[in-house]
């Protein structure tokens, strides 16, 4: 059996193709402004990985993120909170809360220890929280995301950022930097800040050990070690690159979907004979 | 989402509902007649059936922009719905109606006035009432009161007498149209309604665009078809039920049922919320009637202190009436009424095992991609293995 899974984000696409039991994952695609174009691209090249030639060799594609509606030849479309928790679980069961930091949004979602979402919440009011935050952050600081995200840079004496607003946040660093205010200190004021925001929603979903980080932000260590100190619980890595969750999670789907379909096919044929 | 069924008043709601100013208004004007505009369910249209007017409830459908109203509502912690709604009254999509009466249920609201008194868009009768933020007997009292005023201030400004006998055939008729109202509702108990949320959502709304005599018409008519309606095969779904402020355009609710669930009822202002039990007809005293049946028989505004357990208790009253998976608490950005409303019942219905999704938004529908994956999420989590 040969599935795919479709991860359109906001900042990428992303694919992941399963034969059978085996993942294979494609490559990182930044996104187009046209979803479906994104997702040709993202499929073509897990394609490639897999050894395979054609998207006509796929039986069943799931598509997820918020391009997820626009993958105009997918069999269907599941959220990308679902997603994530199926392709968390898949790659290690003992997870029950997943934290994930995407492009424009971040979301903490628990699990059972079956895998089932006990609860979700997002970010709503802004950007803040989000991988679009670290970026605007990285430009006033011109350090880039390796900079924002680099243990070089973790202080033990941390900037207070106050402001959860993006823009008002941006002007806030400003004044930190003319003040002359050490650069790790300031990175660090940052990470902890979208690390405050980001314990409140996990808090309000459900926190239990173990936790893992997925997104695109699963490599910023600064952030990791806030968000450990938030939540007073060790914020673990997945073994499966977690960027790719999403994606490897509607592969599950895709293959489940496609082990029902095929066996209710059969009972069916059975049934007419 | 529509439903199967073909009716011409569905089509007439609908087109009603889809805009502010309507063929219903145009012609009641066109006899004579005058309009007046209210904001906040708390406001009895009674008083103004009674008067001879036609009332048309204050709402922002199609509003894209809130810009005109930022001018005045300048502070960020003003709802998106009363933003909106001002933003019409400044734009002159209001200007059809003869006067209006502010409801100060919450403070945004009460707002409005003083902005209106403040801006360039006029108005020859504006009025604010105050609701009580408590249930009881005095209360009742000072509200009676308050409408007493509001009733002398009618009979002179347009120039007429709201006697006690046309409060009661007014009463009459809107507890008429009450039941109808929920007559229809409850048509949706069944595993697959005749009609969706959105033209339920419909339904409610013409019934604050239109004349009152020609809508009890429509109601009952439209009830005699849906009577007839042979119910589809069943298919699965998650029944949800929506609980909130005022929700006057149908987006969120097409959003919940694309994504695969049903919404068999609703706690709003424009909705469910207003459906709740009768004035009392017998009362020798129709505007104390009118007064206890919004102070005491239905305190169900989060402004009131202690409307919380009524609200509770109603909301899991609907749950097990209407055979409800769980609960969409929608509500406006900055809505400190509903904000901390929410907050409260969903800790409430998770210990009593009943999943609910928050959703704070905009009132603009373009900004709802998120709440699209959210309302999926929460599909897919009640459904186990997904529908």
């Amino acid at each position: 059996m040969v599935v795919a899974g479709i991860d359109i984000g906001s900042t990428t696409g992303k694919a992941v193709i399963m034969i059978d039991d085996k993942i294979i994952l494609g490559k990182i695609i930044m996104a187009s402004i046209k979803p479906a174009q994104t997702a040709r691209l993202a499929i073509e090249a897990a394609l490639e990985n897999a050894g395979l030639t054609a998207q006509d060799e796929l039986q069943y594609i799931v598509s997820t993120g918020y391009g997820r509606l626009k993958v105009d030849f997918g069999n269907e479309n599941i959220s990308e909170i679902s997603c994530h928790a199926k392709g968390a679980f898949h790659t290690d069961p003992e997870v029950r809360t997943i934290i994930d930091i995407g492009g424009q949004d971040c979301k903490a979602i628990s699990l059972s220890a079956k895998g089932a979402v006990l609860g979700f919440e997002m970010n709503e009011r802004c950007a803040a929280g989000t991988g679009r935050f670290f970026q605007v952050m990285a430009k006033v600081l011109a350090c880039g995301l390796e900079g924002i995200g680099s243990p070089s840079n973790i202080s033990p004496t941390a900037a207070t950022i106050s402001n959860q607003c993006s823009v008002f946040a941006e002007s806030e660093i400003i004044s930190l930097v003319n003040n002359d205010v050490p650069l790790p200190d300031i990175i660090t004021g940052i990470n902890r800040a979208v690390a405050s925001r980001v314990s409140g929603l996990v808090r309000r979903a459900g926190l239990a050990d173990k936790v893992v980080i997925t997104g695109g932000c699963y490599g910023n260590e600064g952030l990791v070690n806030a968000l450990e100190q938030a939540l007073g619980l060790k914020v673990n890595r997945l073994p499966v690159n977690p960027q790719f969750m999403g994606a490897l999670g509607a592969a599950v789907f895709a293959m489940e979907k496609f082990r029902a379909k095929t066996t209710e096919t059969q009972i069916n044929m059975e049934g007419a004979k | 989402m529509r439903s199967g069924l073909k009716s011409d008043i569905f089509e007439k709601f609908a087109a009603l509902a889809g805009s502010i100013s309507n063929s219903e208004v145009e012609g009641w004007k066109q006899q004579g007649g005058k309009v007046i505009g209210y904001t906040c369910s708390f406001v009895p249209e009674e008083l103004f059936v009674a008067a001879g007017l036609m009332p048309f409830r204050i709402r922002a459908t199609g509003s894209l922009s809130a810009g005109r109203a930022d001018d005045y509502f300048e502070a960020a912690n003003i709802c998106s719905l009363v933003r909106h709604c001002f933003n019409k009254i400044l734009t002159g999509e209001y200007e059809f109606i003869d006067g209006c009466v502010i409801g100060g249920g919450c403070d945004a609201n009460r707002h409005i006035l003083d902005n209106w008194e403040k801006s360039e868009a006029r108005i020859p009768f504006l009025h604010r009432i105050f609701f009580p933020h408590s249930s009881g007997i005095l209360m009742a009292q000072n509200f009676r009161n308050q409408l007493e005023n509001l009733k002398q201030l009618l009979e002179e400004h347009f120039g007429l007498k709201i006697t006690d006998d046309k409060l009661r055939d007014a009463i009459v008729l809107c507890n008429e149209i009450r039941d109808l109202q929920k007559a229809i509702y409850a048509l949706r108990k069944v595993d697959n309604p005749p009609i969706t949320a959105s033209e339920t959502i419909a339904l409610v709304v013409a019934g604050y665009s239109m004349p009152k005599e020609a809508y009890k018409a429509d109601l009952t008519q439209l009830l005699e078809e849906l009577r007839g309606v042979t119910v589809p095969e069943n298919k699965k779904t998650v029944r949800l039920m929506v609980v909130g402020p005022g929700h006057d355009e149908p987006t969120l609710c097409d959003i919940i049922e694309t994504m695969g669930g049903t919404v068999v009822t609703d706690l709003t202002c424009y909705g469910g919320k207003t459906l709740f039990g009768s004035v009392h007809e017998a009362d020798p005293d129709p505007l104390q009637a009118l007064a206890d049946y919004q102070v005491i028989d239905r305190p169900l505004c989060p402004k009131n202190l202690d409307a919380h357990p009524i609200i509770n208790r109603e909301v899991m009253d609907k749950i097990k009436e209407y055979r409800v998976d769980g609960i969409i608490g929608q509500s406006y950005l900055c809505c400190e009424t509903w904000g901390g409303e929410l907050f409260v019942l969903q800790k409430e219905l998770k210990e009593a095992g009943i999943p609910m999704l928050r959703i704070e938004r905009e009132y603009t529908s373009d900004s709802l991609g998120q709440v699209q994956t959210r309302v999926q999420a929460f599909i897919e989590t009640i459904s186990g293995g997904l529908l």
